[in-house]
């Protein structure tokens, strides 16, 4: 009995690992060095794609290629890319789990910084917890170096392929409110 | 390990179960369903049965029986509670004949169920495609009916044809690319043989439409751009509806018209995503148009940006332009056109009853159109309070008291004929509008700017009546939430309606006085159906909370009857 059931679990494993091999497509391979092991990124200022919603993935691929946002990796990175390549990635890592980055939030900055997303209506795209829709990321959780970095960049506009609304946004936060809403958004999981 | 064992099987069961269900019914109604074109013509005096996502083609949302009323309304007790497996914002208006109830949810999902006990027949899961595109929640309003199928618009701005028996899909067509932001979520009204739906799209740079699908086949018949090719700038108003001065910069349109030229008409935007009215003596199609891409900033789309904002009638058979009247031209602020325009009678301005369309405006008015020209008969006081208007978005942000909400959102109004009054929910948001220069980004989300409320100020919600001879608000009454969902008349002269916080109220049609009230435990977002069965009439409503004002989320549909 006690074979059988060994059997059985090493079948399964074995299968499993099988079935995981198979969904990584080849592509995605180039993308662990820095988004990390199933898209879980240990580089603070680099996102985890885990559980990021395929269509956000899937356009900054595209806007990536296109030129609408620039980064000295990534642009080259998506040179050679398909539309279905890019589509397969997304689905892939989208499909991953975010595991917990162990981010300990300063409780009274988060609190500030939900605030702020309060008034600044994030929800509204974003969702309540910042879970995301559609083509609209989702942040919770994500590397507080990546928030923090992102939401700069927006209010410097050095990342401009946000048709405005992230911009705008960010146009209007002092850097006290980026940093407070970096510990709410990483202390979310 | 026989834990892990188990568990394994269980799951390859469910997953199994998964592939076995997804998309198909599961039982049928018991009987079949052949809706006609003379039950849908008639359905305005059609107790029994709730045919239409408004009630009826001209959308009067007034249900004729007064089995409850005024005098029993607080004896109004839950029948049933049905809850579908998604927990996610619900603006369904379910829809009910012979006694089989129709409501969807977000994502696509439509469930049959027994109206009287809340016994589910069958339930559809659309299988999504690859790219949905959608701004403000994953919602659907509901489905259409006719002969033997109910029809649906989906997140993947696909519609699909369901055998009303069964849940099958009997036929679906793709009506536009969602890779360019197009999607459904409004319900499709069916005439004639025919399918009109229109499209979101109006924050992702769409070209708006109208389509009118062949009902057996799905194949288009027809398709109104709600942005001409050529004209749309228009007639360069200076002023909106009510008169006051937009402060556009019409030198610097004009001129920046001359440098880039028209061709931007292919990203104008226009969405048409709540139900059209439809006019069978006229053979017209009646609606509204949403607002121009992007919502914002409005420097590099110079002109009036027809028809967006507007009221717009074509032609049933043949989608040809009748009339249109614009109530914002070059809208910076998002202040679309949006609920459901009411085909009814109202005092001409001379004096006499005259067919008008109505329309309740994000901003804050209710407009009165003559049917048959479009030309403005008058447009009620403000509902809600207007301070600012029309200050236009600058970098830093720049306050108006109308939000970009609204005033009046989708929500549709209802009307109450013997007491000359036109009921609409109404969001007090004070708001700092910001613009900031973009581009076409390809198909992703473009506001050209952000809507932020005002921490130190409240945001609260209005239902308001307004006489549609006189334009004068007849009652009001506070609400403590931003109203977004919809009403419901009824001739038992109540009226009903829901709140964010779980309440669902029934109001004294002709005072406003509060009659009765339930907590049904989610945000009540969506319009109130009544029908009846076996003699016994029936309330249901939505409790599934709101994506846009992030309400408390719930699965639910709460039907009501007496004792």
């Amino acid at each position: 009995m006690k074979n059988i059931f060994a059997l059985m679990v090493s079948f399964l494993l074995m299968n499993g690992a099988a079935w995981a091999a198979d969904e990584m497509p080849a592509k995605a391979a180039m993308c662990l060095g820095c988004h990390g092991v199933n898209g879980n990124s240990s580089m603070p200022g680099t996102p985890s794609l885990a559980a990021q919603n395929a269509r956000y993935i899937y356009l900054q691929l595209r806007d990536f290629q296109e030129g609408r946002r620039e980064n000295p990796i990534m642009s080259p990175m998506t040179a050679g890319l398909t539309r279905p390549e890019m589509q397969e990635l997304a689905n892939y890592f989208s499909k991953q789990k975010l595991s917990s980055k162990g981010f300990k939030a300063d409780p009274d900055k988060a609190a500030l910084g939900k605030a702020k997303a309060d008034e600044t209506l994030c929800a509204m795209c974003h969702l309540g917890e910042f879970i995301g829709q559609n083509e609209i990321p989702k942040v919770a959780g994500q590397n507080f170096d990546y928030v923090v970095k992102t939401l700069k960049d927006f209010k410097a506009k050095n990342r401009t392929n946000d048709a405005g609304n992230m911009t705008s946004v960010a146009s209007t936060l002092s850097e006290q409110d980026i940093e407070n809403l970096g510990h709410y958004i990483a202390g979310l999981n | 390990m026989q834990q892990l064992g188990k568990k394994i099987s269980l799951t390859l069961a469910s997953l199994a179960i998964g592939v076995l269900t997804s998309g198909v019914a599961q039982a049928d109604t018991g009987k079949s369903v052949a809706v006609s074109q003379s039950q849908l013509t008639a359905a305005d005096k059609d107790a029994n049965n709730f045919l239409h996502s408004n009630m009826n083609y001209a959308q009067t949302r007034y249900y004729p029986s007064k089995q409850i009323n005024t005098g029993n309304v607080k004896n109004l007790r839950p029948a049933f509670t049905f809850q579908t497996e998604v927990l996610e914002s619900m603006e369904t208006a379910p829809i009910v004949i012979d006694g089989v109830m129709y409501l969807t949810t977000s994502y696509n999902h439509v469930y049959a169920i027994d109206a009287v006990t809340g016994k589910q027949f069958w339930h559809y899961k659309h299988k999504m495609g690859p790219v949905t595109t959608y701004c403000c929640g994953p919602n659907n309003r509901g489905v259409a009916i006719m002969g033997g199928h109910v029809f649906m618009g989906t997140l993947d701005a696909k519609l699909v044809a369901l055998d009303a028996k069964t849940g099958k899909l009997a036929w679906e067509t793709q009506i536009a690319d969602p890779e360019l932001g197009y999607s459904e979520t409004m319900a499709p009204v069916a005439v004639n043989g025919r399918i009109l739906i229109g499209t979101n799209g109006g924050e992702y740079g769409i070209r708006g439409f109208v389509k009118s699908f062949d009902a057996k086949t799905g194949a288009l018949q027809w398709t109104f751009y709600t942005i001409p090719e050529k004209g749309h700038e228009g007639v360069w108003a200076v002023n909106d509806a009510t008169n006051r001065n937009m402060l556009r910069d019409i030198n610097a349109e004009k001129a920046q018209l001359a440098k880039q030229g028209g061709d931007f008409y292919k990203t104008l935007g226009g969405g048409v995503w709540m139900a059209p009215a439809v006019d069978l003596e006229t053979n017209s199609v009646i609606f509204v148009v949403g607002n121009p891409s992007p919502d914002l900033y409005g420097a590099e789309r110079p002109g009036d940006n027809l028809y967006t904002d507007s009221i717009v009638s074509v032609d049933l058979n043949t989608g040809a332009y009748k009339w249109h009247y614009q109530y914002v031209a070059h809208d910076v602020w998002d202040l679309d056109a949006v609920s459901p325009p009411i085909l009814t009678e109202a005092k001409g301005k001379d004096g006499k009853m005259t067919k008008v369309a109505i329309h309740a405006g994000k901003t804050g008015h209710v407009y009165v159109h003559d049917r048959a020209t479009g030309a403005l008969i008058r447009f009620s006081e403000a509902m809600v309070p207007q301070d600012g208007m029309w200050t236009l978005p600058t970098k830093e942000g720049a306050k108006m008291m109308l939000g970009a909400n609204g005033g009046v959102e989708w929500s549709p109004m209802a009307i109450h004929p013997e007491a000359r009054l036109a009921y609409a929910a109404n969001l007090l948001q004070p708001m700092t509008y910001h613009v900031e220069a973009s581009k076409y980004p390809g198909g992703k989300l473009w506001l050209g700017g952000a809507f932020k409320t005002i921490p130190s100020e409240k945001q609260t919600g209005r239902l308001s009546a307004v006489n549609i001879d006189t334009g004068k608000v007849a009652w009001k009454f506070d609400t403590e939430q931003p109203l977004i969902g919809g009403v419901l008349a009824t001739a038992g002269d109540l009226v009903f309606n829901g709140e964010a916080n779980g309440l669902f109220r029934a109001f004294d049609a002709k005072n406003g006085k509060k009659l009765w009230e339930y907590q049904t435990g989610a945000g009540v977002n969506a319009p109130a159906v009544s029908y009846s069965v076996g003699g016994k009439q029936y309330v249901a409503v939505a409790s599934g909370g709101n994506n846009q004002i992030d309400a408390k989320r719930g699965n639910s549909v709460v039907v009501f009857s007496l004792p």
